[in-house]
C-alpha cells in the first residue's frame, strides 16, 4: 500500500518528528491490538460457554436493562471466575485508553518544546478526561 | 456484577440453548459495525452516526444503550484510522489540543445531561444532527489555502504546511479561532449526548470557519473525535452505561472497518462517495424523526 509522501502541516522539530511518527502510532497501535485481544477473548468465551447468558443479556438490553456499574476491583473478580462479560468490559476499558495515551504523549510533545500555552491547553483536556470518569462514578 | 456472574453465565445455558442465535446476533453487530466503521472513516463522519440508527432501528436496542455502544465505537474508529493519519503527518496537533478544550467541556456536559433526557427528544436531536451531516456533506467548498493567519491564529503558530498540486510545500493560514471553538462546544455537547463523533460539525468547523485545507480539516477532526468521545465514554463505562454485549462486537467490527477506510481514503475519490453518503443519511434522518415523533 503506498501512501503519500510523509509530510508536517507544522514545521517540526527533531523531537516533535520522533514522537509523532514513530511513538505515538506505536504505543496507540498497541492498546489497540490489546483492547482487541481481550474483547476477543471475552467474545470467544461468550461464544463458548455462555451463549445462552448472551442472548438473556441481549434480550433484556433490548429492553433497557442495563447491569449496572462495576468497579475495576469486582470487574478483575469477574475475569478471574471466568465471566465474558467481564473480561469484555475490561477490554472496553482498555479501548479508551486510546484517546488519553494521544493526550499524554502530545502533553509530552509540548512539554518539550516548552511551548507552555499548549502545556496547559493539554492538562486541560487530559484533565477533562480524567473528569469523565470520576463524573461517571459520582453520577 | 460480581463473581458469580460467571457462574450465573453457565448455569443459564440449560436454560437458553442459544448457540445458533448468539453467532447471529454477534453477526449482525459485526457486519453492522464493519459497515459503520469504513464509511465512517472514509468520510471523516465517524462510525457514530451511523451506528446509533443501525443499532436503534435494525437490532431493536434503546437509544441509551445504542449511545453507549456508539461511544466506544467512535473511540475505536478514531483510533484504528488514526494510526494512519498520524504517521502520514495530516494532523494538526495544535489546533487540534486548542479546540479540543472547547470540546471536551462540551461533551462532558453532554454524557451527564444523556441520563436525563427522554428518548424521543433524543431521537429527533439525533435526526437534526444527521440533516446537518447530509447538508455539510454536500455543501463542502474547494480546497483553496488562505495565505496568512489571522492575528490570534498567528499568535498561537496554528498555521502549517501542505503539499500542492506540484507536490511542493505550500503554506497555509487559520482564522476565526472564537467561531470554531463556538462550534466545537456544540459539538461536545452533542457527542456525549448522542454517542457521535459530530466529525461533521467539527470539520466544518475548521473547514468553513476556520478555512483550514480539507485534509487536514477531516485527520485533525479525526484525533479529535476520539479524545472527545473518549471522555463521555468514560462516563458511560464507569456509570455502568455501557452494554459490553454489544458494545465489545461492535467495536472490534468498528476497528477493523476504519482501519480499511482510512487505508483506501488517500487513493478514494471522496467527492464522488458523497451524495450517497448524503442520500444515506437523509432516509436515515427520516426514519429516526418519525421513530421520535410517533414516540412523543
Amino acid at each position: 500500500m503506498n501512501h503519500p509522501e510523509p509530510f508536517s502541516p507544522t514545521p517540526a522539530t527533531a523531537d516533535e518528528d520522533r514522537i509523532l511518527r514513530t511513538w505515538t502510532p506505536l504505543i496507540l497501535r498497541s492498546v489497540l491490538i490489546v483492547s482487541t485481544i481481550v474483547l476477543t477473548i471475552g467474545i470467544v468465551a461468550t461464544v463458548l460457554h455462555a451463549p445462552g447468558f448472551y442472548v438473556d443479556r441481549f434480550r433484556a438490553l433490548q429492553h433497557g436493562e442495563l447491569q449496572g456499574a462495576a468497579n475495576l476491583w469486582t470487574l478483575l473478580v469477574g475475569v478471574k471466575a471466568g465471566s465474558p462479560h467481564a473480561i469484555m468490559t475490561i477490554g472496553l476499558y482498555v479501548l479508551t485508553l486510546v484517546p488519553l495515551v494521544r493526550v499524554a504523549f502530545t502533553l509530552v510533545l509540548f512539554v518539550k518544546d516548552r511551548d507552555y500555552i499548549y502545556v496547559a491547553a493539554t492538562a486541560y483536556v487530559l484533565g477533562g478526561l480524567i473528569l469523565g470518569m470520576m463524573l461517571g462514578r459520582i453520577g | 456484577m460480581d463473581a458469580s456472574d460467571g457462574m450465573a453465565e453457565a448455569s443459564n445455558d440449560a436454560e437458553f440453548p442459544g448457540d445458533c442465535a448468539v453467532l447471529t446476533i454477534l453477526g449482525g453487530l459485526f457486519a453492522l459495525a464493519i459497515l459503520a466503521g469504513f464509511i465512517g472513516a472514509l468520510s471523516g463522519l465517524g462510525g457514530g452516526v451511523f451506528i446509533v440508527p443501525g443499532l436503534v432501528i435494525l437490532a431493536h436496542v434503546p437509544m441509551q444503550v445504542a449511545v453507549g455502544a456508539s461511544l466506544i465505537s467512535v473511540v475505536a474508529t478514531s483510533a484504528g484510522a488514526s494510526v494512519a493519519f498520524v504517521r502520514d503527518g495530516w494532523t494538526n496537533l495544535r489546533v487540534a489540543i486548542i479546540l479540543e478544550c472547547a470540546t471536551v467541556t462540551g461533551a462532558l456536559t453532554g454524557a451527564y445531561l444523556a441520563g436525563v433526557i427522554s428518548q424521543p427528544i433524543l431521537e429527533m436531536l439525533f435526526a437534526l444532527m444527521m440533516l446537518q451531516s447530509a447538508y455539510y456533506s454536500i455543501t463542502k467548498h474547494g480546497d483553496e489555502l488562505l495565505p496568512a493567519s489571522d492575528a490570534l491564529c498567528e499568535r498561537l503558530r496554528l498555521g502549517g504546511e501542505v503539499p500542492g498540486d506540484d507536490g511542493r510545500m505550500t503554506p497555509y493560514g487559520v482564522r476565526n479561532l472564537p467561531g470554531g471553538a463556538v462550534l466545537m462546544v456544540i459539538a461536545g455537547i452533542m457527542s456525549g449526548l448522542l454517542g457521535i463523533g459530530s466529525g461533521a460539525l467539527k470539520v466544518a468547523a475548521m473547514d468553513h470557519l476556520m478555512k483550514l485545507p480539507l485534509k487536514v480539516s477531516s485527520a485533525t477532526s479525526n484525533f479529535m473525535i476520539g479524545v472527545t468521545a473518549g471522555a463521555g465514554a468514560l462516563v458511560f463505562l464507569s456509570r455502568g452505561d455501557v452494554a459490553a454485549a454489544v458494545a465489545a462486537p461492535v467495536a472490534i467490527g468498528v476497528t477493523g472497518g476504519a482501519l480499511l477506510g482510512s487505508r483506501i481514503l488517500p487513493h478514494a475519490n471522496v467527492g464522488a462517495l458523497r451524495m450517497l453518503f448524503a442520500t444515506v443519511l437523509v432516509l436515515i434522518a427520516v426514519e429516526m424523526g418519525w421513530r421520535a415523533l410517533s414516540g412523543i
